[in-house]
């Protein structure tokens, strides 16, 4: 799974910030086009939800999501792992 | 399914100021609702007028927004009327205390089986900070702007003394507690009564020294005293805080409750 903030929905409350466990959120530095600061991810696949959702087949944690008042935290399946190979060409 | 299938898509970003509580508190009604596996049909939300009131709006279920107090009148009607519908009342301290609070009292008093979320942001935040019946003492508004000398109303001790069955308390920092509070209310026959203090960045943070959204929200999980410390410090014969407000699971009883499906 993946984090993700909804840069149309954020208002920049920075709530996020205070309420996770790991710190992941980070305040913004730079306003986006609606001149909104949007929080920064901080290596998001520390996550617990990131990383254990589909092992335990149930939310974990959550707390940003159920704490974002813009509803604005959410979680995308990532597609799995595959390995390329790249031909190098001399 | 989550709780954001429960939300209009179409209708976000709502309109509540950024840092406002209230979307949290939504948030934690719909996954409490949500875990409880009924029907977007046999759901209706039902709310007065205010910030809070505006809940139902964002909702993908059958709603009522009504006239100013009047939440909880609507809301018996429509639970008289079916008794097979879910009914969850939002609504704000302005509307449920000060012009519904006749309304809350029979409500509770014939213990309907119906659940109340009450957002409580102690001011009347759309109007524009008017101080609300459950203002604390000393706190501004742009109504008592040397300090509201009222003494506030505790809406919890209300409801338990009007008959509630489910009585509860949290903040907009308990996301977590407040969701299960919420699931035990809506799984309780009869009245419940949640009340969930939350920030209010515009009207009440301006004014009280809490500017960011964030001391507010620290402020409320400092002087939140859980009810099971409270009984301690009791039984101890220790002063509790005039400025703590108890939290968590205030009552829990079976009366005999009205409308409950057969």
């Amino acid at each position: 799974m993946k984090l993700a903030i909804d840069e149309t929905r954020c208002k920049g409350c920075n709530l996020c910030t205070k309420v996770c466990p790991y710190k992941i959120f980070k305040e913004g530095k730079r306003p986006n086009r609606k001149g909104i600061v949007v929080p920064e991810l901080d290596r998001p696949e520390r996550c617990t939800n990131c990383r254990l959702r589909n092992l335990y087949g149930r939310q974990l944690c959550g707390v940003c999501q159920l704490t974002c008042p813009d509803q604005a935290i959410h979680w995308t399946e990532e597609e799995p792992y595959e390995p390329h190979k790249v031909a190098i060409e001399y | 399914m989550s709780f954001d299938d429960w939300y209009r898509q179409d209708r976000l970003p709502h309109i509540y100021c950024a840092g406002c509580g209230n979307g949290t508190i939504i948030n934690c009604t719909l996954a409490a609702i949500d875990q409880m596996g009924w029907k977007k049909e046999e759901t209706v939300f039902v709310s007065g007028i205010g910030c809070s009131s505006r809940a139902p709006g964002y909702i993908l279920t059958d709603s009522l927004h009504t006239t100013h107090g009047r939440a909880l009148a609507f809301a018996t009607g429509v639970k008289m009327a079916n008794r097979d519908l879910h009914v969850v009342v939002f609504t704000g301290d302005g509307d449920l205390a000060a012009i519904g609070g006749n309304h809350f009292i029979h409500a509770c008093r014939r213990n309907i089986d119906i659940t109340v979320v009450c957002m409580n942001n102690q001011i009347y935040g759309m109007t524009g900070g008017q101080g609300s019946p459950t203002t604390p003492k000393g706190c501004l508004s742009s109504t008592t702007p040397y300090g509201c000398t009222e003494t506030p109303f505790d809406l919890c001790e209300l409801a338990t003394a009007a008959g509630a069955n489910y009585v509860a308390r949290w903040t907009s920092y308990h996301v977590k507690e407040l969701e299960k509070a919420v699931k035990v209310g809506l799984e309780t026959p009869g009245f419940s009564f949640i009340e969930a203090l939350v920030q209010c960045p515009t009207a009440f943070g301006r004014r009280n020294k809490f500017r960011q959204v964030a001391d507010h929200v620290e402020y409320l999980k400092v002087h939140s005293l859980l009810r099971a410390k409270r009984d301690r410090m009791l039984e101890a014969g220790e002063h509790i805080p005039e400025d703590m407000f108890v939290v968590g699971e205030l009552t829990r009883r079976n009366r005999p409750a009205m409308g409950v499906k057969p």
